[in-house]
């Protein structure tokens, strides 16, 4: 009896430290996004905010309304179509990128991984400039150039996103599709693409967050023309005294990626939720 | 017309050392049930594939109805397929799974899940309609995934291990399930199977080892005369008693050291060979050590014995050391080191396999007992050698 009690209350220990120790890491990692978060956060709404206060003296509209003036409605539209355009690109390609990866259907998967991770590798600020010269001398518009740009190096993200759904899954709901009289390209819509979701979902908002949060790309090859929300956090940023402005465009910038947070979180919560609640040989 | 008919099929993975189906020739008729049994890995599940059209032969062709079906896509040939893993379609319900084929082959969505709650009646799972698949047991998914390739109105069914992952109880429901629906619908089954055991619900055995098809026939007929020693010893409880076939004055004769034993009249033609001769555990017996009696028999001494339910096999070792399993008639026991004589039951059959296909035999071992194949279930206990008590 007296095991049976200590071995209860070692468990419920155990437990309490595991839980304990995962909250703390929990609230770690929250700590380590919103500390840079929250001075940004508290200039946007500052109007004054002087030396060695430790919070704004005087709160006010002042940086939004600047913020507005200098560009930001425009600026925020062509940040979400460029976003929304690298998605359109890079989700579809590396849909079919993750289907070779995850299903080991390439023949050469080394070279395809070398390839896909080439472009990261390398010095966004060296290719960029490079290509700018091949871009103007070929006559390629610098919005295109922008968004084939962009689009190659959101292709890592949603590749091997994409490529670690199709792992998870296999190939057996297609090909049982298939046997059930689908063909190969409703086997894929009706079964394979619904499965894959969630993977399909996360990567198209990888791939908006490269778009929408570049800044290199978009000011070489788009020749100032194409004014983004970065650029114009940029050209804030380099002024002096303008802390409100710049603070509020930091916050229209970011958020995205706090939705992004806040959409990963509750994806992996409901595939928790849905998660089969008995496994094979239970009662039927 | 929906038999269906593999004729010659060659398959071999690339990369791969040795082709994984060689040669296969097999004929389900209309509306029976052949089982395909053999070890893991012995290109059962390819051959399925290869017959569902997800594998592309290198040689032969697959015939549906006569036709010959080889170069069609799977979902052009008229056959649906179960397998191990239900992979039901998580995004859609119980009747949404069910109604998949029907509405693919463009039944309207009203009669497709009309249909398809008929089917889950069929199962059984009537009620469980609105079910997302994460909340159905393990049998109930694969209760669904049968009433699903059953409402594509295909008439040949492919079963790759389908009850492989339930428990005992689970499985023998799931047998019954398909006795019920194969006596409803009649469909023609082609099924692959770990188990032993499973074997019993086809008319038709084809057993398959390292590719190669070994042996068709009625699974009493298999346990009766295997074809080759490799199918015996797939099967477990044969002895194998090295020896040689002539003609005798009633007949062929097999003769060994445990004397003369009368083989069937088609055995004749392996007169003048050597050869080795099956005999089932459960067709010997022992009886008390003295005068040899008519007929063949052995001294020896029982080294061990096994309890498999309730009976007990004994295993008798020879003054030539070979070893025999002898299982005991019900609630019989002997103990380690009595001494017995090995006899044949007087309905024991027999049966003699040339002997050229065991290789070379031992000459220390004139006889031994076909070891159960460690990774079929349903052909006995594993290897007796960690389970003997003495």
């Amino acid at each position: 009896m007296s095991t049976a009690v200590s071995t209860a209350v070692s468990t419920a220990v155990s437990t309490a430290v595991s839980t304990a120790v995962r909250r703390g890491a929990a609230g770690l990692a929250l700590g380590w996004l919103l500390v840079p978060l929250l001075p940004v956060a508290l200039w946007a709404v500052a109007s004054r905010w002087s030396g060695r206060a430790a919070l704004p003296q005087q709160l006010g509209t002042a940086g939004w309304v600047s913020a507005l003036e200098a560009g930001l409605g425009p600026a925020l539209l062509r940040s979400t179509a460029l976003g929304l355009a690298v998605a359109a690109v890079a989700t579809p390609w590396g849909a079919w990128v993750g289907r070779l990866l995850g299903w080991r259907l390439a023949r050469h998967p080394r070279l395809l991984v070398v390839a896909l991770v080439l472009p990261v590798l390398l010095p966004p600020l060296a290719v960029a400039m490079g290509l700018d010269v091949v871009v103007l001398r070929i006559g390629v518009p610098g919005e295109v150039a922008v968004l084939a740009v962009l689009a190659v190096l959101a292709l890592p993200y949603t590749a091997f996103t994409v490529a670690a759904g199709y792992a998870r899954l296999g190939p057996g709901p297609e090909e049982q599709a298939r046997m059930l009289g689908a063909g190969p390209r409703a086997a894929r819509r009706l079964v394979t693409w619904p499965a894959l979701r969630r993977s399909l979902a996360l990567a198209a908002l990888l791939a908006f967050l490269v778009g929408w949060s570049d800044y290199v790309v978009t000011l070489l090859l788009g020749g100032g023309r194409l004014v983004t929300l970065p650029l114009l956090l940029g050209a804030s940023a380099s002024g002096a005294g303008n802390e409100p402005t710049t603070a509020a465009l930091a916050v229209v910038a970011a958020s995205p990626a706090l939705v992004l947070l806040v959409v990963v979180g509750a994806v992996l919560r409901s595939a928790r939720r849905s998660a089969p609640r008995t496994g094979p040989g239970g009662a039927a | 017309m929906s038999g269906l008919e593999l004729r010659g099929l060659q398959h071999r993975y690339p990369g791969a050392d040795a082709p994984s189906v060689v040669g296969v020739d097999l004929v389900v008729p209309e509306g029976q049930m052949l089982a395909v049994v053999g070890p893991s890995g012995s290109g059962k599940s390819t051959l399925l594939r290869l017959a569902a059209g997800l594998e592309t032969p290198a040689a032969g062709q697959v015939l549906l109805g006569g036709r010959d079906v080889t170069a069609l896509p799977p979902e052009r040939r008229g056959l649906s397929v179960v397998s191990q893993r239900p992979h039901l379609f998580d995004h859609l319900d119980v009747v949404g799974n069910v109604a998949f084929g029907p509405r693919v082959s463009g039944t309207p969505r009203r009669e497709a899940r009309a249909r398809a709650s008929r089917y889950l009646r069929l199962v059984h799972l009537d009620g469980l309609e609105r079910r997302r698949p994460g909340q159905l047991s393990g049998g109930q998914q694969q209760r669904v995934a049968l009433a699903r390739a059953l409402a594509t109105g295909r008439e040949v069914l492919l079963l790759d291990e389908p009850f492989g992952s339930l428990d005992p109880e689970l499985r023998a429901a799931m047998h019954e399930l398909l006795v019920e629906l194969r006596a409803a619908m009649a469909p023609t089954v082609l099924m692959v199977i770990h188990d032993l055991d499973e074997a019993a619900l086809a008319e038709q055995v084809g057993v398959l080892v390292d590719g190669r098809l070994h042996q068709v026939a009625p699974p009493a007929e298999l346990y009766r005369r295997p074809a080759t020693l490799t199918v015996a010893r797939l099967l477990g409880g044969f002895n194998e008693l090295a020896g040689r076939v002539v003609a005798g004055p009633d007949g062929p004769e097999h003769r060994s050291t445990w004397g003369c034993w009368s083989l069937p009249p088609d055995a004749a033609g392996q007169a003048g060979h050597g050869a080795t001769l099956l005999v089932r555990r459960e067709d010997l017996r022992l009886a008390a050590p003295g005068a040899p009696p008519r007929g063949p028999s052995r001294e020896g001494r029982v080294v061990g014995c096994r309890r498999t339910g309730a009976r007990v096999v004994a295993l008798v070792e020879t003054p030539d050391d070979a070893r025999v399993e002898v299982e005991l008639p019900l609630r019989e026991e002997v103990a380690a080191g009595d001494p017995v004589r090995v006899v044949p039951e007087p309905t024991a059959t027999v049966w003699a396999v040339p002997a050229a296909q065991t290789g070379p035999p031992d000459p220390s071992h004139h006889t031994r007992h076909t070891r159960h194949a460690p990774d079929l279930p349903g052909s006995g206990p594993g290897p007796w050698d960690h389970a003997w008590r003495d």
